[in-house]
């Protein structure tokens, strides 16, 4: 099934100003209506609690509404209507997307993706013995910089029953399991993608049901240290970062937002195909992550000379 | 050891509101009291979801949801009541934030009794 990967994420909010200056900031571009997007065309939208568009929510009350895929072509669309059919409802929504809900109860939307190709250099580093430099007399970076997110990379839902999670997105939709942690839950990619995850599940007891985070891929890790100072700067506060992770090795720092989640900045992933096999560690900071680091004003070792 | 730390003014203070202090000079906030009409509550700024070991809001002061009703841990939504710091909705269920105890002098300062590990929020 050729799922790409998440087009867009439904949010219902409390506070629809806060939620949008937030992915203002964070570098997403307002399109009007809600829709908040990535330099692909990816997006978050975001509407009000009540906004009688909005699927029903979770009975958690979790702000994400729904989780939208973009689809190679119609043929796709058809593909999973069929399977999807089989034992549940599948709705045909007039801009032509499908919506369906999962075994666990999250609404999901599918659609031929919106995305548009990007033609955008990764950051280069220069390195002794390599071959990829950067052209000679280009700098590597610059003291002010807003870097833009280029494109929704993941999500991760806290889910009551990670094996249900997993064999619903493996045996109806497609998905591949790159990487596990013990008694927590898969790292799962569509097939159409050769990200190591679009989405993760994270067991926890039902009442906690949801989204923990969202994140968009940057540029590189200077991009990722570079917006995420631009977050701190303007009073938004880390709940964990910047570092590296170990499963998909994409360099992270997370933001606690006003959806009531995590948001994310990351780069860098490791890509697999199915000649993969999946990985499975128990979970705990020693795994999670290759170092971490915490931010800390500028500071230089200044001043004058240390008298005699 | 227990110290008793002033952090502000009770005028300082606007009826609904939230505000954090870093009482110890730990580089972030570490302790933050809600006014609710003339009462005033504080508390540990720490969730219990992550055994203390993270912060409540998303931005300096966020700790309330925006009607002024509850206090809300912004990383996954924990709801915790004013009045006495119990989680009545998201991750940690049940548990309650650290009550902070305070003192409110004849003009209106508001001391904190501090325990010397009255530390902020760390990364997990
Ligand atoms: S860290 Fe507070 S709800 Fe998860
Ligand atoms: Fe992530």
């Amino acid at each position: 099934m050729n799922i790409i990967g998440p087009d867009a994420l439904v949010f219902g909010v409390d506070d629809v100003e806060a939620c949008s200056q937030y992915v203002t900031d964070y570098g997403l571009e307002p399109k009007g209506n809600g829709r908040f997007e990535a330099l692909d065309g990816t997006a978050v939208i975001v509407l009000p609690k009540d906004d009688p568009t909005l699927p029903a929510p979770l009975a958690t009350g979790t702000s994400l509404r729904k989780t939208v895929y973009g689809v190679a072509d119609q043929q796709t669309l058809d593909a999973i209507a069929a399977e999807l059919g089989k034992d549940r409802e599948v709705k045909q929504l007039d801009d032509g997307s499908l919506e369906a809900v999962d075994d666990l109860g999250f609404v999901l939307g599918f659609q031929v993706t919106v995305r548009k190709a990007l033609s955008l250099a990764a950051e280069v580093v220069n390195a002794p013995g390599s071959s990829a430099l950067r052209p000679v007399n280009t700098v590597g970076v610059q003291k002010e910089a807003s870097p833009k997110p280029r494109s929704l990379s993941h999500v991760v839902y806290f889910v009551p029953d990670f094996a249900k999670a997993e064999a619903f997105y493996a045996d109806r939709l497609g998905f591949v399991t790159t990487d596990r942690f013990h008694h927590v839950g898969p790292f799962m990619r569509p097939a159409g993608t050769d990200d190591h995850h679009t989405l993760f599940f994270i067991q926890t007891p039902p009442h906690m049901q949801g989204i923990e985070h969202f994140t968009f891929h940057m540029g590189g890790p200077t991009e990722v240290m570079q917006a995420g100072t631009n977050m701190v700067n303007k009073g938004y506060q880390s709940f964990w970062g910047p570092g590296r992770h170990l499963f998909g090795s994409n360099w992270f720092w997370y933001f606690k937002s006003p959806f009531g989640c995590n948001m994310e900045y990351d780069a860098d992933m490791d890509l697999h195909d199915d000649n993969w096999t999946a990985r499975e560690l128990p979970p705990g900071a020693d795994n999670s992550q290759a170092f971490l680091f915490q931010y800390r004003e500028k500071w230089a070792p200044m001043g004058p000379p240390p008298g005699k | 050891m227990r110290q008793t730390v002033p952090l502000c003014h009770l005028d300082d203070l606007a009826d609904g509101s939230a505000k954090g202090f870093d009482p110890q000079h730990q580089g972030s906030d570490t302790v933050f009291i809600v006014r609710s009409g003339d009462k005033v509550f504080a508390y540990e700024d720490k969730c219990p979801h992550y055994r203390g070991q993270t912060s409540l809001p998303w931005r300096k002061d966020a700790y309330l949801d925006p009607f002024g009703e509850t206090i809300v841990c912004a990383a996954h939504g924990a709801h915790f009541e004013i009045a006495t710091g119990l989680c009545t909705a998201g991750p940690c269920l049940g548990e309650s934030l650290t009550r902070v105890p305070l003192q409110i002098r004849d003009d209106g300062c508001v001391l904190a009794e501090l325990n010397d590990n009255n530390v902020g929020g760390e990364s997990p």
